[in-house]
């Protein structure tokens, strides 16, 4: 039996036993337990340290608002760090690690900091940062320094360096009512709910629903109240419209009723099932929330109060009845209220020695001193704790007489040996969903706590959370919440018969001793009484303020415990009521939310991929593959041995000396079908399309509104109402977006429908000298000479046995056909093509030659439609119609967009030999080492083989007026600098004389 | 030469199509995963005040009766219609050759016809857990009262846009583009393996 673990009792599984190991050392526990509940009764008292002092601190709580024993948690090499143990179910093979500490926890050399206390105290890197100045070393200058050791300093744990494997999934749900909290209250409301027929959702941050009744040794309809619970929720989930979502927390509150919540679906087990994933977030959509979450409990504020064995009193009283383990074995109880006793009968009942009750009341209820009685223990009303002793663990406690109405002590501090103290400062409800859901916390004088605003969105309040702490409260609120939120009216209930200890709401407004000594108000981020004081010297008066000088209830646990003692204190320096002082609204999330589980299955998984209808041959035959945007397509046909340039060069001269294919199926494809379509296009063209014969193309150019180039490609007419508007790969989605909006928002009146059908239609563009032959070779059901098919002529017929449409378009500058096919023939098609192309010296060629042969041409692409560029700037001027308005007509000739210095399309002929750079600066004088005065910029550059010399495309200040003139291409972040000569961008064949045979 | 009925059109999910059971498929699948490979899909639009007409016309071309009101639909006898925004329809038959029938029947006074039969993939998710696996990808509502027998949702995952049609009391048709089936398919797979599914 472990030294710490109660005869019997508890919702834990003795029969089985379950290893672990914490630092190294082997523990045991049993199913049902927590880390913390393990450990505590494996005898461990000592959990971690603190952040700024490294205090040794023990366990505070029992469930999420735990401050002090954070652990990391190591799943093979990912290690996760800053966990509460008090949230971490045991199973075997668990490895856990404690924090802060160098190089044990029990001899931390870290703990020297809490000598230099006043150094260190709130704000103190405010003050590092203004100086002081010594020597040398001043203002920020002395903070750079200091920002070394404090950075390696701060932090709570350690994240991790490897990647983590885990599997996090995403979930959406939708229902009537998510009841948030399945304690008494939200387990009735579930259950009124769902008898309504409703649609429920009923989530529970602990493994095991029930809340309160799995501890509170109360009775509910004649059966123990953990019996109740585990009834109740029984029933639940034998009906179909209600889902359990234990080991959950609901930790966002957003608009439209949305909710955020977490899941650790596989966090206790030693081996997840196979496809079960670690957490599971959750988006659930509710119609009504009721809130049932609770309330958690205060500490008080003197010195010491955080030493390990320092404890809350409703925690040890889990401890004792859920977990079946003593904090300690001389236990006192320090109190402002009535609800510690029934953790001091619990204790005792457990086997522990109740040594005092202190409670800061001269007048405690005749109820409650009968109920001490039964722990026979000593009572000390009108006393308070001030001092609690002991370095690893707690030793003893000072009391001494104390006046709760002036706050002050008096007489002899008198010294009582213990192991454990347990402390109650009152209960504060959960009212963090609310708070996040809109609305301001309203303070309640009687119950010293700040209860829920009245909803702005659609939720009720049940239980603890609404300050109603009694059971019978709870049960009756949960069923009226349930029926409420499902728009029932109020039925007749039977509400349960509840024995319960006594004891009455509310606690005396006492949050601190004031003694000399450390007196901690936020455990985790180390922020004393003394701090608060401290901030209120120095001029803080606004809560929010006090908040990020002092680091109060910022740190990972959000203040659970801190925030309302902090702000009582506050409110006391100032003299000021606390409601005055008022409260910071919380915010998301609730408690940590791992960040896996924000990624969902985008972790390492799913990053959507378009693939053409030929990725599969292009990989099989030797293609190396290229993202551009979610495509991908082939980069080059590499053969063995050959670097990308040498295969582009080869393709490209393949394609110039024989012919070549290249996959276009990726070319944005939007069918523009209707009476007006051709209108349409009129309007978002700036050249005219309503002139175009059916069965040709023409190359069109669209503005941007504000007069700037958009996107281009070629439009076919496919019928007199029917075109096949093609758009460059990058913009396809951009286009439509375009076209969309000016259908649905400006001209309504139009009958056109656009669809995207790039999908629909496998492409691939074959040109090269004997490209025609090609053709003819496999084309059925229609001629593709000069006469049947012209240039921008459109064909249709079969290869292959399959329909294609052909179009004679050229962006390779060479005679070249762009054939089209359904897209599940294009494999076929694509391969009949190769294989009749053989004899001709067809070659497959990739993005690099593609580029390649288009920059030889001065073709622009999305490099150079850039967003920044016009029309003019590109040398499309004469696509501008002067017969029609167009989208982008009426502000493309603004002075800016005329100017005779903007930056206009260029070729540059690298004079060295040596490759050019994308994004490289021209620059005009020699200056190697302080390279200026830019001119322009290199868009796209290459090694054309049909000029033998390294060319690029570059937007350059006065274009065409510079043409053969020099000047110096500037790389500093390359390295590279040398002479370059401005040419005319039509490289390569510029009277077309190729392409149109 | 063959025509073109006779060449066979190939899935992007081909290679990524492994029948069998998968996943943690032990104690029964969850889901069964399937691609229905219709013959036709077609896009219908009808202009504003033509929707009665486009209705009226996919009766008669398919013998499909659709519900009014947006999103409504309705499946049988290898066929299927729904309505995936105002005014807007996509219609399936496991036969080939739909496009041409509308284009007979459909007017230019009435609205367009859209040719969709190689550019979207439909990819089948059925059985008792088919709500729950997509629920991980979409945010929609698959519950029956929400999402009635034969209705449509036009919807998005990330950047997958899909409709998506209930067939059947825990059957449902989602058609992705087709360029991006097999990552959605890759996906989907990878979302069953929690309740074992069955590649059929």
């Amino acid at each position: 039996m472990s030294p710490r673990r109660t005869e019997q009792g508890g919702r834990i599984d003795r029969a089985r036993t379950i290893r672990f190991t914490f630092d190294g050392a082997a523990y045991s526990g049993h199913p049902g337990d927590t880390l913390a509940s393990a450990l505590l009764a494996n005898g461990v008292s000592l959990f971690g340290r603190s952040f700024k002092y490294h205090r040794p601190r023990g366990v505070l709580a029992a469930g999420v608002d735990e401050p002090n024993a954070l652990v990391t948690i190591l799943r093979g090499e990912a290690r996760e760090p800053n966990i509460p143990a008090t949230m971490v179910e045991i199973h075997d093979g668990l490895v856990a690690e404690s924090q802060n500490r160098f190089p044990s926890l029990s001899w931390d050399v870290s703990a020297v900091n809490q000598l230099a206390g006043p150094l260190i105290s709130g704000g103190f890197y405010y003050k590092t940062f203004m100086g002081p100045i010594i020597g040398p070393l001043k203002g920020t200058r002395f903070w750079m320094v200091c920002e070394r050791f404090i950075r390696r300093a701060a932090g709570l744990g350690r994240a991790g360096t490897v990647p983590d494997k885990a599997r996090y999934e995403r979930m959406n749900a939708f229902c009537d009512v998510l009841v948030v909290g399945a304690g008494p209250a939200g387990l009735t409301a579930a259950k009124a709910a769902a008898e309504k027929g409703a649609r429920v959702i009923l989530a529970d941050l602990e493994p095991r629903l029930g809340g309160s009744a799995n501890w509170s040794g109360e009775v509910i309809d004649g059966k123990p109240a953990a019996e109740w619970a585990a009834a109740a929720v029984n029933d639940l989930r034998a009906v179909d419209n209600v889902r359990l979502l234990p080991r959950t927390t609901v930790w966002g509150y957003y608009d439209g009723n949305t909710l955020a919540a977490l899941e650790r679906v596989s966090d206790h087990k030693q081996h997840p099932a196979k496809g079960e994933p670690r957490h599971r977030q959750w988006t659930i959509r509710a119609k009504t929330v009721v809130l049932a979450t609770g309330a958690l409990e205060r500490p008080l504020v003197f010195p010491g109060n955080d030493r390990p064995g320092v404890m809350l009193a409703g925690a040890a009283e889990r401890y004792a009845n859920e977990f079946g383990v003593l904090p300690g074995q001389k236990v006192a109880v320090f109190t402002n209220n009535d609800s510690a006793y029934r953790a001091a009968h619990a204790l005792k009942q457990a086997g522990a020695a109740i040594v005092a009750i202190i409670d800061v009341r001269a007048d405690i209820s005749a109820d409650m001193l009968d109920f001490a009685g039964k722990a026979e223990t000593e009572m000390l009303p009108g006393h308070a704790v001030v001092a609690a002793e002991g370095g690893r663990k707690l030793t003893g406690i000072k009391v001494q007489r104390f006046d709760a109405a002036s706050g002050t002590v008096s007489g002899e501090p008198r010294s009582v040996a213990v192991d454990c103290l347990l402390m109650s400062g009152g209960w504060s409800p959960a009212i963090h969903l609310a708070s996040q859901a809109g609305a301001k916390a309203e303070w309640n004088e009687a119950l010293q706590a700040f209860l829920p605003p009245k909803p702005t969105q659609k939720w009720t309040g049940a239980g603890a959370f609404t300050g109603a702490f009694s059971t019978d409260e709870a049960i009756e609120q949960g069923h009226a919440a349930g029926l409420a939120a499902c728009s029932a009216g109020r039925d007749h209930f039977d509400a349960p018969a509840i024995e319960a200890a006594p004891g009455a709401p509310g606690s005396e407004p006492v949050f601190e001793i004031q003694v000399t000594g450390k007196s901690f108000v936020d455990f985790q981020h180390d922020v004393t009484a003394e701090d608060v004081r401290l901030a209120h010297r120095e001029g803080f008066v606004s809560v929010e303020h006090l908040k990020r000088y002092t680091t109060l209830g910022m740190a990972t646990d959000q203040g659970k415990t801190s925030n309302v003692p902090g702000l009582a204190i506050m409110a006391a320096a100032l003299g000021k009521a606390i409601p005055q002082v008022g409260t910071t609204r919380f915010r998301p999330p609730y408690s940590a939310v791992s960040i896996g589980s924000l990624a969902g299955e985008r972790h390492g998984d799913l990053k959507p991929e378009r693939l053409t209808p030929m990725h599969d041959w292009h990989i099989a035959n030797g293609a190396t593959m290229y993202s551009a945007g979610l495509w991908w397509r082939p980069q080059i046909y590499g053969h063995a041995g050959e670097t990308v340039e040498q295969a582009y060069v080869r393709e490209t001269k393949g394609t110039r000396g024989t012919a070549g294919i290249v996959d276009v199926s990726t070319l944005g494809k939007i069918a523009v079908q209707g009476p007006d379509a051709a209108e349409l296009l009129d309007r978002v063209y700036t050249n005219m399309f309503s002139t175009l014969a059916v069965g040709k193309a023409r190359y069109g150019l669209m503005l941007r509104e504000d007069g700037l180039a958009f996107d281009d490609g070629t439009t076919w007419r496919l019928g007199e109402q029917d075109f096949l508007m093609t758009t460059t790969t990058a913009n396809a989605g951009k286009v439509m977006q375009h076209l969309e909006y000016f259908l649905d928002v400006i001209w309504p009146e139009l009958k056109v429908t656009i669809t995207s059908v790039t999908d629909q239609w496998a492409g691939a563009a074959i040109g090269g000298p004997n490209a025609r032959a090609i053709l003819a070779a496999c084309v059925e059901g229609t001629a593709v000479d000069n006469a049947a098919l012209p240039f921008m002529g459109i064909v249709h017929g079969e290869i292959g046995g399959v329909p294609v449409m052909i179009c004679r378009l050229s962006f390779s500058g060479e005679m070249a056909f762009e054939v089209y096919c359904g897209a599940d023939w294009g494999t076929h098609v694509w391969e009949t093509l190769m294989e009749v192309g053989k004899p001709f010296g067809l070659v497959p060629y990739g993005l690099e030659a593609l580029g390649t042969m288009r920059i030889e041409k001065g073709h622009v692409t999305g490099a150079e439609i850039d967003g920044r560029t016009t029309a003019r700037d590109l040398h499309l001027d004469w696509m501008l119609s002067k017969k029609k308005p167009f989208v982008g007509s009426a502000m493309m000739d603004r002075e800016g967009l005329v100017a005779a210095d903007r930056l206009q399309l260029v070729g540059i002929v690298s004079l060295d030999n040596r490759p050019l750079n994308g994004g490289a600066h021209i620059v005009e004088q020699l200056d190697e080492e302080n390279p200026h005065g830019s001119i322009g910029h290199i868009t796209a550059c290459c090694y054309s083989p049909s000029l033998g010399k390294y060319i690029a495309l570059a937007l350059v200040e006065g274009g065409k007026a510079r043409h053969g003139s020099r000047a110096f291409t500037s790389d500093p972040l390359r390295g590279r600098f040398g002479p370059v000569e401005i040419v005319s961008h039509h490289f390569f064949d510029p009277e077309g004389s190729r392409m149109h045979g | 030469m063959a025509r073109s009925i006779e060449i066979e059109r190939l899935s992007p999910l081909a290679q990524v199509y492994r029948a069998g059971p998968h996943g943690n498929f032990e104690d029964g699948v969850g889901v069964a995963l399937s691609e229905p490979r219709p013959g036709s899909i077609v896009q219908l639009a009808a202009w504003p005040g033509e929707e009665r007409r486009m209705i009226d016309a996919i009766r008669t071309v398919t013998g499909l009766a659709l519900p009014d009101g947006a999103g409504g639909g309705v499946s049988e006898g290898g066929k299927a219609a729904f309505g995936f925004a105002p005014g807007k329809f996509t219609v399936v038959d496991e036969k080939d050759g739909l496009a041409a029938a509308f284009a007979k029947a459909i007017t230019p006074a009435i609205g367009t016809v859209t040719d969709l039969s190689h550019g979207r993939t439909v990819i089948r998710i059925e059985g008792p857990e088919a709500e729950w696996v997509l629920a991980k990808f979409f945010a929609i509502d698959f519950s029956l009262a929400a999402f009635p027998l034969g209705a449509g949702r036009s919807t998005t995952h990330h950047d997958v846009f899909a409709q998506i049609q209930r067939t059947g009391p825990d059957r449902f048709d989602v058609h992705v583009f087709r360029s991006f089936a097999r990552s959605f398919w890759t996906a989907l797979c990878h979302g069953s393996e929690e309740v074992g599914y069955e590649v059929a």
